[in-house]
């Protein structure tokens, strides 16, 4: 595999870092941030920020594509296409290989497929290993690309009916001859949570298969340790990493993983001085190739019986399970009852509400802020917990507020009683709306809308403030 | 709505516009940040296991308009 060097994934907001092509030598772009997810002459669909994509080829660094809503570790497949929008980005970018999650993220429910609302861990299993296979290869050739699958982090604990984590990654890198994305701050934390030892997960994987790795920081909550990329790289995953470089024949990228949003926490510098640490791990590549092929790949796999491979329903029933678990309903599939007691699936269901509570945050700031000042945040949550029982997420916040939107309108008592509520809530779901569905909204303010906005930017009820009336039209072009 | 004054919002500036009477009497600069802010989140979101904060964040910000005082830091356990 080409060796491209030490990188990080791509944020605007970190744009002055890659200024520095000595620095950082590799762009690592997760594609579907530059889509939206809108309403188009045949239903729901992707659309593609081409101008952003664009924007991201003319940076001098190397290109990676590394995908977040497509995982290739579940059994049902996004409904929506994506392989247009994909191909796009590797024909503008033109990374050496693309790689993705070995998850999966959606749950068949009857003829639906509903989204789960976060990356979750596949069944690890022998059918598991093949679906995540087929999944691969059909993949990579629709991309015409190389593709690596991610190591994946697991906040449930083990299961005596699952392949050890190293054999069943093992296994698909083994049988899909594809890369493998070593992301070792997702299996540090893994160990951390009651999971297999890194060493014994390395021990199993096909070394000369590793082409890239994934250095983040992460943080507790509840006892668990979390691949939150939210700071600088634990020493102790700075020294897994330093082990096992030289270890890996074919390595080509180095890549940290930090989120924008804790960067000014962290500081600019900090994540600079990051990436020296970064560079004095890539200086330990061995110039020798190293003999990484062997037979330990697939220990395990033999004693679960490759008969059982082809059992789809082995997969999905394990989806369908966890999903059940997630959303508070009874697990009907005895084989996995038991996920309702593990602790890690309370940590999943409080992680997946963080982020659907975050993305209406995010698009409905305002109707947010006032939902809080009036009923405080003991009623706003049980408010939010009412929505999710009732609506399963969406990964793209437009379609998330909007629904959160429809939501709160049907509870007219709500709306028309608190202040300001009817208009906040309107004018923000007419943003969404005309972005997603191309509608236009005509909207009458009873204030000046930025008095209101200022004061709940300051956190405060707007109280008191002046009559002034006025109409707005907001409208897709 | 005869009497109107589009408001182009970049970076989506093809897809939304917002309009206003002519005779409207609040910032149309303030407007047109608020509504580029919002437009720039209606998308997919980058990808990590751990914890989204936006909620927290404005949670821990609301001021009880009773007494005016910081409500209790609920959420905060970075």
């Amino acid at each position: 595999m080409r060796e491209l060097g030490v990188g990080l994934v791509y944020w605007s907001d970190l744009a002055p870092l890659f200024e520095d092509v000595e620095l950082v030598g590799v762009l690592e772009l997760e594609p579907q941030t530059l889509w939206e997810k809108v309403v188009g002459p045949h239903g729901l669909c992707y659309r593609g920020n081409d101008a952003l994509l664009q924007r991201v080829a003319q940076l001098p660094q190397a290109k990676l594509l590394h995908g977040v809503a497509q995982p290739v570790g579940g059994s049902a497949d996004d409904p929506l296409e994506y392989i247009a929008l994909w191909k796009r980005a590797v024909e503008v970018l033109d990374p050496a290989w693309v790689s993705e999650h070995l998850s999966f993220n959606r749950v068949r429910r009857g003829a639906h497929i509903e989204e789960a609302g976060f990356l979750l861990p596949p069944r690890q299993s022998p059918a598991g290993v093949a679906n995540a296979v087929r999944n691969i290869e059909r993949l990579s050739q629709a991309l015409e690309r190389p593709l690596a699958f991610e190591t994946g982090v697991n906040y449930l604990q083990r299961r005596a009916d699952e392949l050890d984590d190293g054999t069943f990654f093992g296994a698909v890198a083994e049988r899909a001859h594809c890369g493998i994305l070593l992301d070792l701050h997702n299996l540090w934390c893994n160990e951390r949570n009651g999971r297999q030892r890194v060493s014994e997960v390395l021990a199993r994987l096909p070394l000369d298969q590793v082409w890239e790795i994934h250095l983040a920081g992460g943080m507790e909550l509840d006892g668990f340790w979390l691949d939150a990329h939210s700071g600088l790289v634990p020493p102790e995953v700075v020294d897994l990493a330093a082990g096992i470089i030289p270890l890996l024949p074919n390595l080509g990228a180095l890549i940290f993983e930090i989120l924008p949003e804790h960067l000014p926490r962290i500081g600019v510098d900090a994540v600079h001085r990051q990436l020296d640490v970064l560079h004095a791990l890539w200086r330990l590549r061995s110039s020798r190739r190293v003999v990484a092929r062997d037979a330990r790949a697939p220990q395990g796999l033999e004693s679960c019986g490759l008969g059982n491979a082809e059992q789809h329903d082995d997969v999905e029933a394990w989806e369908t399970a966890l999903g059940e678990a997630l959303r508070g309903r009874t697990v009907r599939d005895a084989r996995f009852a038991d996920l309702r007691d593990d602790p890690g699936v309370a940590v999943l269901h409080q992680l997946i509400g963080d982020a659907r509570r975050s993305s209406l945050a995010r698009v409905l700031r305002y109707t947010t802020t006032l939902l809080l000042i009036h009923l405080g945040p003991n009623e706003v949550r049980a408010l939010l917990d009412a929505y999710f029982r009732e609506q399963a997420p969406d990964p793209f916040t437009a379609l998330e507020a909007d629904y959160f939107a429809r939501f709160l309108r049907s509870r007219a008592e709500l709306v028309e009683h608190l202040p300001y509520l009817a208009e906040t809530l309107a004018f923000e779901d007419a943003l969404v709306r005309a972005t997603v569905y191309g509608t236009a909204t005509d909207l009458a303010w009873s204030t000046d809308p930025t008095a209101l906005f200022a004061e709940l930017e300051n956190g405060r009820a707007p109280v008191g403030l002046p009559s002034v009336h006025s109409a707005m039209r907001v409208c897709a072009e | 709505m005869p009497s109107i004054d589009p408001q182009p919002l970049p970076p989506r500036g093809d897809r939304v516009r917002v309009y206003v009477t002519r005779e409207v009497a609040f910032d149309l600069q303030k407007m047109t940040r608020v509504t580029q802010s919002i437009l720039t989140k209606v998308g997919c979101g980058g990808c990590h296991s751990g914890r989204f904060l936006e909620f927290q964040m404005i949670e821990d910000y609301v001021i009880n308009p009773k007494t005016l005082e910081p409500q209790e830091v609920v959420g905060a356990q970075l």
